[in-house]
């Protein structure tokens, strides 16, 4: 493979459908009003954009070139501007092998290669044969002969080896996940977007009239109903089949030094993580989920190849039973510390929890109550309030133990960081004029992750807890213990880590 | 536990910020003028843009005279071969550690309203955040960082 060759042709269409894909939301929303109006020639500016992004696909496969030579893979690319990107093997990170809908059609596949760090710059080829990605990825990944430094970057590249042991997911697990996906919200914005662009095509046709007559009461409140619960009931599809087509086919390989996350049922995405490259592992049980004993699991990772672009946040396990997450993670992960003690945020923040998610809510209700003279129901909200507060508080919890940190919190959704402590970038601890009056503080915990870090944090905590948080990263650079206060306490609220059993 | 010693910031910083903050805070100078072009200025609405040009100008008044001296008061840092400690705020008190072997890269950087006051700020990146020493004398700036990076390149891990 020494001479520079070019992409199979269904590149071309697989860029111009991405480009589509990507847009799909705006090109909905232009069609209907597009439609709307009579004297433009709608229909001729579509198909010739759609010409034209065929075109430039076209190009773009033309001028797109790839040599891989000695380690090192050499892309040109660029229909007027000419760009050069040479990557070598040294610095790549991970090879992503992934196919698509499109690539799937014609048995091919899609490949990235991504380097490492803030800059991090990726490679990738759209359409290639599977045996040809296979033969780059083999050339790029045998291990440098030379290797006599010790360097990090290559140690994880004498791969290949074989996988230990490979966990799916089942499939009730999966309807479960499908069922209760986060994904909601979102879908009912998107539907929420484009219904306001059809809805004055609609009111202008039958099928209001159409609507009137099936609803057993004729009046606009049982219309408004009506289509508020169609709405979620659609938005809740539409986030039920995605999570299923996502998460479906999910499988966890684990190997010698990574593991191997493969999803998707159309889709298909394959994330390598080397186990050295792991920061943090991050449990998050949902306002629905956790009711029913289910949490998943992710992982951050110093790379910026995580399921979104840019972060390096990895679905390590879609959705386990409370149960059984110390046994899976101790089977994969076993040099992470896991059964610990946390300490909780002392009697009096919980005065502070409250109010804080309450005020706001308070001041509005009352406000709009006072205003509008509404009904005494909307007094709901800042009772809802005050236990959010309440289980925000309760949820809140700090823990260490010789090598690591427990940050527990909540937000909606209940959420444990296992931060290995020489994996912290930076550790901050900050006092607001009130919790300097109650001697409170509130921690953060910076970790690498893609390409901006990630942090978590609790608020509300003994200052006392915060600085021995820091002490602990301070220490950590010269590498001695520090004796656990944790233990000897015993008027102090402990809760045991996990939570989970 | 021993503590590094912590340094302050020069007291020129205290300039800088209030040649910054008087120019900066005349932004909010904007709240009663767009509150007169959208209400007028007759009865009732007249004070409400007089009082809120006053409270501004009392910020504009604070920002430039206190504001600057309090945060040179509250900053600290220190430096040693393990971490680096910040200290800071005024209202909100932060502190920062940033173990060294973390740290990836460090700048001095220097601007014009900086510059004129032979100043420099010292900005020190790791994989995740990006911290600034706001205001040291340039040749101290200079000097931590070259520190922080011998120190950094001796306390080298991987991320």
């Amino acid at each position: 493979m020494s001479d520079f060759k070019r992409q199979h042709p269904v590149a071309a269409l697989s860029r111009a459908f991405g480009l589509i894909r990507g847009n799909i939301v705006t090109i909905l929303v232009f069609l209907f009003v597009g439609a709307q109006s009579e004297s433009f020639p709608f229909l001729w500016w579509t198909l010739g954009g759609f010409a034209f992004l065929l075109v430039v696909g076209f190009a773009n496969w033309w001028r797109f070139l790839y040599k891989v030579e000695d380690g090192l893979i050499h892309i040109k690319s660029g229909i007027f501007v000419r760009k050069n990107l040479y990557l070598t093997k040294d610095r790549i990170q991970v090879i992503d092998i992934t196919a698509g809908i499109i690539q799937r059609i014609f048995g091919l596949v899609q490949l990235d290669i991504q380097t490492a760090g803030a800059s991090s710059r990726a490679a990738s080829i759209e359409a290639i044969t599977r045996d040809r990605a296979e033969a780059i990825n083999r050339l790029l990944r045998r291990k440098r002969e030379d290797s006599g430094e010790e360097d990090i970057d290559d140690a994880e590249f004498e791969i290949e080896d074989e996988i230990k042991q490979t966990i799916s997911l089942p499939n009730k697990e999966l309807l479960i996940a499908a069922s209760t996906s986060g994904s909601f919200g979102i879908a009912l914005s998107v539907i929420g977007t484009v219904f306001s662009q059809v809805e004055p095509l609609i009111s202008e046709s039958q099928f209001y009239d159409y609507f009137y007559s099936i609803l057993p009461s004729q009046t606009d409140t049982m219309f408004y109903i009506a289509l508020i619960a169609g709405f979620i009931v659609f938005a809740w599809l539409l986030s039920f089949f995605g999570t299923l087509f996502n998460y479906g086919n999910f499988s966890l390989e684990i190997k010698e030094k990574e593991i191997v996350i493969s999803r998707g049922i159309f889709e298909k995405k394959r994330s390598t993580v080397p186990f050295n490259r792991i920061q943090a592992i991050h449990i998050s049980e949902g306002i629905i989920r956790q009711p029913l004993g289910y949490a998943s699991i992710h992982l951050e990772s110093a790379a910026g190849y995580g399921d979104d672009r840019g972060t390096g946040s990895i679905l390590f396990f879609p959705l386990i039973k409370r149960e059984r997450i110390l046994s899976l993670l101790d089977e994969v992960l076993p040099d992470y510390q896991k059964e610990l003690a946390a300490l909780k945020p002392p009697n009096r923040s919980l005065r502070r929890y409250i109010f804080r998610s309450t005020f706001l809510v308070t001041a509005v209700t009352a406000g709009v109550w006072w205003w509008f003279d509404l009904n005494i129901l909307m007094w709901i909200f800042p009772i809802l309030a005050i236990i959010w507060g309440w289980l925000k508080y309760k949820d809140t919890a700090l823990g260490w133990g010789d090598d690591i940190l427990v940050l527990q919190s909540r937000n909606l959704s209940k959420s444990t960081a296992y931060i290995k402590k020489k994996r912290v970038q930076d550790v901050s601890i900050s006092q607001s004029p009130f919790q300097r009056y109650r001697d409170l503080c509130s921690v953060q915990v910076y970790v690498a992750s893609g390409d901006r870090g990630k942090s978590f944090s609790v608020r509300d905590v003994e200052l006392e807890d915060g600085l021995t948080v820091l002490e602990q990263i301070r220490i950590e650079g010269v590498n001695t213990t520090i004796d656990e206060s944790l233990k000897s306490e015993t008027e102090r609220q402990i809760i045991q880590l996990p939570g989970w059993v | 536990m021993k503590e590094p010693p912590f340094h302050k910031l020069t007291p020129r910083a205290i300039r800088v910020w209030q040649w910054s903050n008087s120019i900066r805070s005349l932004f909010f100078f904007i709240f009663p003028v767009v509150y007169a072009i959208i209400f007028g200025m007759d009865g009732f609405h007249q004070w409400i843009v007089i009082s809120l040009a006053v409270l501004v100008f009392i910020a504009w008044l604070l920002s430039i005279f206190l504001m600057p001296y309090l945060s040179w008061k509250n900053w600290r840092y220190a430096i040693d071969e393990n971490e680096i400690d910040l200290k800071r705020g005024v209202i909100f008190k932060t502190r920062t550690l940033i173990p060294l072997s973390r740290v990836q890269h460090v700048d001095t950087r220097q601007g014009p309203l900086l510059g004129s006051y032979d100043l420099a700020s010292v900005t020190i990146s790791t994989a995740a955040t990006t911290h600034e020493i706001p205001a040291l004398d340039e040749i101290l700036a200079d000097r931590v960082r070259q520190q922080i990076s011998t120190y950094a390149r001796l306390a080298e891990e991987d991320v």
